[in-house]
């Protein structure tokens, strides 16, 4: 039969569905008859073309729907294959190139649902019913055009750690503008804080502030320090930022780091930087290469902003940069993408009882010693303990303290303690010759590259005493501090006389990340660090679109890997920002407005904040992700599916369950 | 002048309240049935079963049958009416699903004929009476109108609220009438009509209304009481949660809500939030219906026999 020119397919005249049954090599036809699939088919009402091939998703069984699509003028097609989720989008852009919307194409999933869990002689007549059921979908199928929209052209990048900074530089670069916003008055995170890094001890400031000095001197990266996120809404693309930025009081292009207010300022409290070990004024710098270089004034321990109570550094301060009137600042943007990057803290010691809750001074935390051995920290570098300044000369490193622990505190391993512990034994060691390291472990995890290496070093090369055992119970016996632990590879009782004990406390998320999470709308997982989209193939996005993870925020990390997320996470944003325009699937949910009585109950039930309330409901469709939970929820059925219609679910349910005998026992 | 139209109203399982609900109509009542003339109204003029059977084929231009249909005699009337008219309209929610009479399929008829016995009555002639005198054959099952006859139109509600009432009258006396198969209601839910308002969006337990006084601004369902405004169609101005009572579905449901009791339990399901304290409260989302007195009485006061298949297969 010649079939006439094609031409635009017409579906007032009756539905034309061609079907198309792939084999899958023996995947598919191992346990169901795929030729009775395509006689069966072939027969079912409106189906004008069948067909099978061995490998449906190759380029020649793509050119079998493409030639089908056009010589027989088919209004819809089904290919009867494995999941959607494979090849939908294969199937889906050959039909478009041969001239039928895409969204006229649907799968049979013969495969996931059907050949792969069943053997018997019904396997063939469950593949026909599903694949029957699917030709009755498409009949009800529109034609349907992708949802665009212009976006913002900058990313919001919040958290001005290693992470944040790497992003931000790389967007930056690319050539977008950058908000960084940093909730600290200073750039340089965690990473600021320490004094080597492992493996190579790379001093940790030398080699992060280049970077921060790059960020201050971008031209397309605006640092708003001393600001948090106050509120976000919009979607991908076009999301809609509001900042606070708190009040410094000191004028950062007039401030020339002289000093003297510092001096001058009769408070003193403890020093947030250095983990509380010194003291510092209200007014105050971070540390010397904070960016920006300026001082803050910290209103919550000023006497007051108020020159009748104290205008001490006022009066000192030569270049005029202090202004008691400098107000709050609430910043509006409009950003097309976030990454999140608000890094870590670590659990507090003070929950840990067998450690003596943190009231034992020497009993400090990793951070701590990191402080201790900075040459710009507490001690300048020499290591000396807090209670008494004297230099300790027998030192307990305990890891896993507050990690891998289920009953009383973290289930999960931090995953950077064994390198850091190793690396502070080791400069412990290279400090105070005649001193000795302990290091209790559970085991050594140090799985990077070169990390085997140094903790070996660390073992070796160091005489670090290493045991294996967990320490039950640390206490402080006149200027000792005691240490009870096992050994269980010897399974002796371990009693050590410690002058100092430097815990491995594990990571947790920094303080605000779940409330950000929430403004953000994206998910916490259990421990309260952010959820990534997938696993193992998504691990740089938030479910929520737009909205991409970095650094420590995400799970525990070193620096290589937080500044690898950082990198990665700012190609994802780039693409978006560099996308002529966004578009979106436009299989979503839309309000029938003749029936919506407004009453609501849709609203709450959506996991993407897409419906906005009123005298109808509006779906937003660029946030809808077409989960259906609303259409399910909708009380007065105003709510439906764009190609998923109640309608033509019962008529697949309808065909699927059909009384009619298919093939059943025949095999 | 035209021949005024003739107009029937029969009354068949009910309480009545639907021929009642005429005098809502107040003075305009007096409007109507000036132009109208009565063909068959045993509630209003004395007009007998004999009179319907003398009349032509489709000469009465309309029926207005409210009540469900309970004994051999309702079917027949309604059988007979149908014949005689050119519309049948099903008037109030017993005519429409069965309305309340038909939450009575819950029992077989040999148990309500045996409770009913305990109350003095008797299925069978009185003694010495004759055989006609004894009372019509109960049905197995309640029905509604549908179920026996072809019904043009539904006036919904229980009674039908003199809004809905109206506009069926100005239909049928303007002659400009609508699709068959309409109901004279509204396509929304009646939430579009309710002034309370709804915010936080969440049912976080279950309360009867004589164990609450509701606060007067916020929506019922929010308070825990279960109102089927959502699924039921609006015309009746929300006038019971206007007054602190929550729907109760009497005007039916929206067009597109399927079975309405589904599509509330859907709609509940998606709001509960389990581990609040308190009366009413329920420990996990899926003990919310244990924590609902009466489900069935709840989400099909109105329409058991339409949606609920109930009793012996042999009784339906």
């Amino acid at each position: 039969m010649a079939s006439p020119a094609p031409s635009a397919p017409s579906r007032s005249a009756g539905p034309r569905i061609g079907v198309f049954v792939c084999h899958c090599g023996k995947n598919i036809a191992t346990t169901v008859d795929v030729p009775r699939v395509v006689e069966a088919l072939a027969s079912h009402p409106g189906v004008v073309y069948a067909a099978r091939h061995e490998y449906m998703c190759s380029d020649p069984g793509q050119d079998v729907i493409k030639k089908a699509i056009q010589e027989h003028r088919l209004t819809g097609v089904v290919v009867a294959a494995c999941s959607p989720s494979m090849h939908e989008t294969t199937f889906r852009t050959a039909a478009e190139e041969a001239g039928l919307n895409p969204y006229l194409l649907e799968i049979a999933n013969i495969r996931e649902w059907c050949s792969w869990v069943h053997d018997g002689p019904e396997t063939t007549d469950k593949a026909i019913r599903i694949t029957r059921a699917m030709v009755e979908k498409v009949k009800g199928n529109h034609p349907l055009e992708p949802v665009e929209v212009d976006h913002a052209t900058q990313c919001l990048v919040v958290g001005g750690g290693i992470s944040g900074i790497q992003a931000a530089l790389d967007i930056a670069n690319a050539g977008y503008e950058v908000l960084l916003v940093e909730r600290s008055p200073s750039i340089g995170g965690r990473m600021a804080q320490l004094s080597e890094t492992f493996p190579t001890l790379d001093c940790s400031q030398c080699i992060l502030t280049p970077k921060m000095v790059e960020v201050s001197r971008h031209p397309r990266i605006r640092l708003l320090t001393y600001s948090e996120v106050e509120s976000v809404t919009g979607y991908l693309g076009n999301y809609h930022v509001v900042i606070r930025k708190k009040p410094t009081y000191v004028d950062p292009d007039k401030c020339n780091l002289c000093g003297e207010c510092a001096k001058v300022c009769p408070i003193r409290v403890p020093n947030e930087f250095d983990r509380g070990l010194s003291q510092r004024a209200a007014i105050y710098v971070p540390f010397p290469q904070a960016v920006p270089s300026s001082y803050t004034l910290d209103e919550e321990s000023c006497l007051g902003l108020n020159p009748l109570r104290c205008s001490e550094c006022a009066k000192v301060c030569e270049p005029k940069a202090i202004d008691y009137d400098m107000p709050e600042e609430m910043i509006e943007e409009d950003v097309g993408a976030i990454v999140v990057a608000t890094g870590y803290d670590l659990y507090g010691k003070e929950r840990m009882a067998e450690y003596g809750h943190g009231t034992v001074p020497d009993v400090i935390d990793g951070l701590e010693f990191e402080r201790i051995l900075s040459a710009g920290g507490p001690t300048k570098g020499e290591v000396r303990r807090p209670s008494d300044g004297k230099v300790p000369k027998e030192v307990v490193f305990i890891q896993c303290s507050g990690s891998r622990d289920p009953e009383l505190h973290k289930s999960y391993c931090s995953k950077i303690c064994c390198m850091y512990t190793a690396k502070h034994a080791l400069l412990y060691r290279h400090n105070v010759h005649d001193g000795t390291a302990y290091v209790f472990y559970i085991d050594i995890r140090a799985g990077g590259k070169e990390y085997e290496e140094f903790v070996v070093r660390a073992m070796e090369d160091e005489r670090i005493l290493y045991l294996r055992g967990k320490v039950a119970k640390v206490f402080r016996d006149g200027d000792k501090v005691v240490v009870w632990g096992v050994d269980t590879l010897t399974g002796k009782r371990i009693e050590v006389a410690a002058d100092l004990v430097v815990l491995a406390q594990a990571m947790v998320p920094s303080a605000g990340t779940e409330e950000l999470a929430r403004k953000l709308h994206i998910a916490c997982g259990g421990e309260g660090f952010l959820k990534e989209a997938h696993p193992k193939l998504r691990p740089l996005e938030a479910l929520t679109a737009g909205i991409f993870l970095a650094g420590a925020a995400h799970g525990p990390k070193d620096i290589p890997e937080a500044v690898a997320q950082g990198s990665g996470a700012a190609a994802k944003a780039i693409a978006i920002l560099a996308a002529p325009t966004l578009t979106h699937s436009p299989e979503v949910a839309e309000v029938d407005e003749d029936l919506c009585s407004g009453c609501v109950v849709c609203v709450p039930q959506c996991p993407y904040s897409a419906i906005t309330p009123g005298d109808v409901a509006h779906v937003n469709e660029l946030l809808c992700e077409g989960c259906g939970t609303c259409v399910a929820a909708c009380p007065s059925g105003a709510m439906r599916m764009k190609n998923q219609t109640d309608a033509q679910v019962k008529r697949m349910i309808q065909v699927a369950l059909g009384a009619e005998p298919v093939e059943v026992g025949r095999a | 002048m035209p021949p005024r139209p003739r107009i029937a109203v029969y009354w068949t399982g009910g309480c009545g309240g639907c021929d009642v609900s005429f005098l809502e109509l107040g003075p305009a009542l007096l409007d109507v049935l000036a132009q109208i003339e009565i063909a068959f109204w045993p509630a209003l003029v004395d007009t007998k079963r004999s009179d319907v059977e003398a009349l032509a084929p489709r000469s009465i231009a309309a029926t207005l049958v409210n009540g469900t249909l309970r004994t051999e005699e309702n079917v027949e009337m309604v059988h007979l009416l149908r014949e005689k008219s050119e519309l049948v309209v099903a008037f109030g929610a017993c005519a429409y699903q069965g309305g309340v009479p038909g939450l009575a399929n819950l029992a077989t008829r040999d148990e309500i004929l045996r409770r009913m016995s305990g109350n003095g009555f008797r299925p069978s002639p009185p003694p010495g009476g004759e055989a006609e005198d004894a009372p019509p054959g109960l049905l197995p099952q309640a029905k509604s109108l549908a179920d026996e006859i072809t019904v043009d139109y539904v006036v919904p509600g229980c009674p039908p609220m003199p809004p809905l009432i109206g506009l069926l009258l100005g239909a049928l006396l303007s002659g400009d009438l609508p699709a068959p198969g309409h109901v004279f209601a509204h396509d929304k839910a009646l939430c579009e009509e309710c002034p309370r308002t709804r915010e936080e969006r969440k049912l976080t337990k279950v309360v009867r209304p004589h164990e609450l006084v509701p606060d007067p601004n916020v929506c019922l369902l929010d308070q825990g009481m279960i109102c089927l405004g959502p699924v039921t169609r609006g015309g009746c101005g929300a006038a019971c949660p206007k007054a602190g009572m929550p729907c109760t579905g009497c005007v039916g449901p929206t067009p597109n809500a399927g079975d309405p009791g589904l599509a509330m339990i859907s709609a509940l399901g998606s709001l509960a939030r389990a581990g609040e304290e308190g009366p009413g409260a329920f420990a996990a989302e899926d003990r919310l219906l244990d924590a609902l007195v009466d489900p069935l009485g709840t989400f099909y006061k109105y329409s058991l026999p339409a949606y609920v298949r109930t009793g012996k297969r042999s009784d339906r």
